[in-house]
């Protein structure tokens, strides 16, 4: 136990980004292309090109185990635990019981918790951190847990009738490399379920960080990680080779005392900043003029603040024969010119 | 500049912000109403726009600081 919290300790000073001794250089980032970045690469681009590395893995790995190794690491999953639960109803709609299913990015299980025997008979655990899968939640489903990386998910083809994930691909490099192998991974007939931090996820403090830095220094470099669009989100999705996609969006908002408390609570649940391209220090000054533009801008009236988080739901199918298909052309039997009458045609077809 | 202790006394520190700010609200509003302004206007959002209103902000912040500081070393150390 003694060598657990030394450990703990170690990576504690670690992850913390912004007092390492690293070389402070300022990042002046134009406005156009902060504000409106997104990671999915350009139509151009080759699958799996990796022409895009925005994020260290390694550094979010630290994170990830820090957050876990808390005192109360339960107390930042507010978060995770309700679009788990808004997972885990959208597996239920699915009137299938699934034999194996795999659960990818899942932190300390919040998928599991709200599932039952009946529908998920095995379940295997994926995530990058050690200490989440080692401080998992008890659920009534049978898990085991691997610690792998998303986009090298170490499973043969055709072994999955269900993959969920929720909230861990907004931090992976290569997204469309990651669907690519979810889609590998399911057996044919299998579902994907996952669920993304969509564009406006925490823009009150993207901005008030924004305009805190051009005031207090002249110039600002993004602290907020760039989200997928609803659009590109289906195009990937589709370039994966999935059918019958459904995306659809839902905004949470949190209220919080202040700034400090927002960072604070990212801080546990995981969320840090690891871009590469990230400034490594943020002065006392910016943070508190972030502060009060945030509260004055975004501020409710009884002097919290919102945080919105906004999740993509996204449901797609692998290829199956038997799943439904467009009809062919020219096998028509009626008009849409014919729409008028359509309790007619509808008796005339009961007959 | 790394170091355990460093990286607690930061974080120590940091705990005390958020009292601070609280009780700065008048400063922080007007500071935050400025910046609000110069943004929304014609002219772009340049460094030191709001001088004067963060200067307030920031001498409310340390004397709040130095306040809580004092407090909570009278009640026997933080």
């Amino acid at each position: 136990m003694r060598r657990g919290a030394r450990e703990a300790e170690r990576m504690r000073g670690l992850a913390r980004p912004a007092l390492r001794a690293r070389w402070c250089r300022r990042l002046w980032a134009l406005p156009a292309r902060a504000a409106a970045a997104s990671p999915s690469p350009p139509a151009g681009a080759s699958p799996g090109s990796g022409a895009l590395n925005p994020f260290d893995r390694r550094l979010k790995r630290k994170q990830k185990n820090w957050a876990a190794l808390q005192a109360e690491p339960a107390k930042c999953d507010y978060l995770r635990e309700e679009v788990g639960g808004r997972i885990a109803d959208r597996v239920f709609d699915v009137a299938r019981t699934f034999p194996l299913a795999l659960d990818v990015g899942s932190g300390r299980g919040y998928i599991a918790q709200h599932l039952t025997k009946e529908t998920v008979e095995k379940l295997i655990q994926v995530d990058i951190a050690e200490n989440a899968l080692k401080n998992a939640v008890e659920s009534e489903i049978p898990t085991v847990r691997v610690v792998a990386d998303e986009e090298f998910l170490p499973f043969k083809e055709d072994t999955f009738d269900l993959v969920v994930s929720s909230l861990s691909l907004h931090w992976v490099n290569d997204l469309p490399k990651a669907f690519k192998e979810i889609h590998q991974v399911l057996k044919p007939d299998g579902v994907f379920i996952g669920a993304m931090f969509g564009g406006d996820t925490l823009y009150e403090l993207r901005c008030s960080l924004q305009l805190a830095e051009l005031e207090r220094e002249g110039g600002f470099s993004p602290h907020v990680s760039p989200f997928t669009a609803v659009a590109d989100l289906g195009h990937l999705l589709a370039r994966a080779g999935f059918n019958t996609l459904t995306v659809d969006t839902d905004e949470i908002q949190v209220n919080y005392p202040g700034l400090f408390e927002v960072m604070e609570d990212l801080q546990g649940m995981g969320e840090s900043n690891c871009s590469w391209n990230r400034k490594p220090l943020l002065h006392r000054e910016t943070m508190l003029a972030a502060a009060a533009i945030y509260q004055e801008m975004y501020g409710n009236g009884d002097g919290s603040v919102p945080a919105t988080f906004q999740i993509y739901y996204m449901i797609g199918w692998k290829y199956h024969e038997s799943q439904a298909k467009p009809a062919q052309r020219g096998s028509a039997t009626v008009s849409f010119g014919d729409l008028a009458k359509i309790e007619g045609l509808l008796k005339r077809g009961k007959k | 500049m790394s170091g355990r202790g460093v990286w607690l006394r930061a974080r120590a520190r940091l705990r005390r912000f958020p009292a601070a700010l609280a009780a700065c609200g008048d400063q922080a509003a007007a500071y935050g109403r400025c910046v609000a302004a110069a943004a929304a206007g014609p002219a772009e959002l340049r460094r030191d726009t709001c001088l004067e209103e963060f200067q307030a902000l920031r001498e409310c912040f340390a004397r709040a600081v130095r306040r809580i500081k004092l407090g909570w070393e009278g009640l026997g150390g933080c």
